[in-house]
């Protein structure tokens, strides 16, 4: 199967700072590997082990695209210019289109980010692809993709035909960091840069008009001798009737 | 907003079909109805599930296209072909909850119909463009959009409505849709251990990596006795170091609960950990590190070394 790992198509809300005034300083924060990449990534290698297939890279913006290529990815594609969008399905519409623009695609597996719920699934919908998503692992048998949810139901294991689009959401914060010789390997690996005329992709209608503070969340922190704060808290959850 | 002239009569107001569409795959679709109805546009409904779930819908008022999936097939399977009857009928906008199924229709639909797609939607008003208000990293910031019709939303995580009221409303007609379904099927379940008590307890006190030896869990324990507390823990605890059953791991893929009182012991808040507590009605924490994120969203934190702090907090209780 041909495999295409979507990584780096988000900025790192981590990144972001919320001013007094509510407004957002992304601090030209470029894309980064999202919470949700390394095990995109993970899954992916599998499929294309699984099936003896080929894995393909693919970044969106202009950072580093090193990232999946440090970790065992052969060959990348950027699409150097798409930004980041509100528009979940503007940022979905450019990765379809590179999808298509890389051709002969069976597999494409992306994070299924909390941020941006709407991508993985509507990166489907410009394919015309079905899709499973919140997945937490995947492999490959007898030319389909065995995909694994876990929910608090259970595990349920789902058997898809291809063409078909994999988001994945991580389980837990992890990411295997490479060493040295990976990183220098990486910078000898194929990258091919991309534009949105070459891949023939807007980027949609969707305006901010600024963003504000919520209603506060009023968080009482207790900080202190040990046994100051434990009789803080203490006092406290007893006022809120909870003990 | 500006005061040209509202221009849904150019966008056409729809006629029975297009309007309002709500994409609906589990429980959670009233939060859906409501957000999709205080829009102002008359609102139809798609429905990939059990009839029970399409009568449901249908008996607020709402009429029904509905999809009933075959055996072992996932109402994912249906999301290309049901898209392209959605987007049929010229939809302006399209809303639905964040469930997996929910949205993987959703994003179908909305790629269908050539509509933008906003996340994290609180609400949506009608105007010259549409406008919305949605929450921004993790809730820090509540950001309002424009944007033209079509438009699909998907709905914040948190954001949950009881069912309408079916008194007086005529119930909407559920019309069968016959939809072929893509190669998906489900190979196997396996259902999750029976659950313990942490899932209906009213106090759950949970640790994370912060609980350095497996011998300082009864030190939690203690604590728990003390405040008649479940134990429960991070995914870590349950999965990498096995301390406690995976039946007593909470957060996205393990145990999601709703106690009275959460008290969080050397857990840094991943978001993965905390969208299984967001039902809890009081969240405390104790965490080494001011800057730690579940402070962020703990309602009561104690800032300190959770060996020194715990055994504080035993002894205030006993007092």
């Amino acid at each position: 199967m041909r495999v295409v790992i979507v990584y780096k198509w988000a900025r790192d809300p981590g990144a972001a700072a919320v001013r007094a005034d509510g407004s957002v300083d992304w601090r030209g924060a470029k894309m980064a590997a999202g919470e949700d990449d390394p095990a995109a990534l993970a899954a992916a290698q599998r499929i294309a082990t699984a099936s003896g297939g080929e894995l393909v890279g693919l970044t969106l913006g202009s950072g580093d695209a090193s990232w999946a290529l440090a970790r065992g990815v052969q060959t990348a594609c950027s699409v150097t210019d798409a930004p980041a969008l509100a528009d979940n399905a503007a940022t979905a519409a450019i990765i379809a289109a590179a999808v298509r623009h890389i051709g002969d695609v069976d597999v494409v597996v992306i994070g299924d980010a909390k941020q941006d719920p709407g991508v993985a699934v509507a990166v489907a919908g410009h394919l015309r692809w079905p899709a499973l998503v919140a997945v937490t692992s995947a492999t490959a048998e007898d030319g389909q993709v065995l995909a694994t949810r876990r929910t608090p139901e259970g595990t349920t294991t789902v058997r898809l035909g291809t063409p078909v689009v994999v988001g994945v959401a991580a389980e837990a914060d992890v990411d295997r960091v490479p060493g040295m010789k990976e990183l220098l390997a990486a910078r000898k690996r194929p990258l091919t840069t991309l534009t949105l005329a070459q891949v023939g992709a807007t980027v949609g209608d969707v305006e901010s008009r600024g963003s504000e503070l919520p209603p506060p969340r009023a968080t009482h922190v207790f900080e202190g001798s040990p046994e100051q704060v434990a009789g803080q808290l203490v006092a406290a959850l007893r006022a809120e009737g909870v003990l | 907003m500006s005061a040209t002239t509202d221009d849904r009569t150019t966008r056409g107001t729809a006629g029975p079909m297009g309007g309002v569409w709500i994409v609906v795959a589990d429980e959670a679709w009233p939060a859906a109805l409501e957000v999709a109805r205080a829009s102002g546009g008359t609102v139809t409904a798609a429905v990939v599930g059990p009839q029970p779930l399409a009568d449901a819908v249908a008996a607020a008022g709402v009429p029904v296209v509905w999809v009933e999936p075959a055996r072992d097939t996932p109402a994912e399977a249906y999301a290309v072909n049901l898209a392209a009857q959605v987007a049929a009928a010229s939809p302006d906008l399209l809303v639905s909850t964040g469930g997996p199924a929910a949205r993987t229709l959703l994003g179908a639909a909305a790629a269908a119909a050539g509509a933008s797609l906003v996340p994290g939607v609180l609400a949506v008003t009608d105007g010259p463009r549409w406008t919305v208000r949605r929450a921004v990293l993790g809730g820090e910031a509540i950001e309002t959009l424009t944007a033209p019709a079509p438009l699909a939303l998907i709905l914040a995580a948190d954001e949950a409505a009881d069912r309408p009221a079916a008194t007086g409303v005529a119930p909407g007609t559920v019309a069968k849709a016959d939809t072929a379904a893509a190669e998906m099927v489900v190979a196997g379940t396996q259902p999750a251990p029976p659950a313990s008590g942490i899932v209906d307890a009213r106090t759950v006190v949970s640790f994370g990596r912060g609980v350095h030896a497996k011998a300082d869990v009864a030190l939690v324990e203690r604590l728990a006795q003390a405040l008649g507390a479940e134990v429960g823990c991070s995914m870590p605890v349950a999965d990498d170091l096995g301390w406690l059953d995976r039946s007593r791991y909470v957060g996205r893929s393990g145990q999601h609960i709703s106690p009275r009182l959460y008290l969080a012991v050397g857990i840094s808040g991943a978001p993965q950990h905390l969208e299984g507590v967001r039902g809890a009605k009081v969240l405390a924490a104790i965490n080494n590190d001011p800057k730690a994120r579940i402070f962020r969203r703990a309602d009561y934190g104690a800032v300190g070394d959770l060996y020194e702090v715990v055994p504080a907090l035993i002894a205030a209780l006993q007092q």
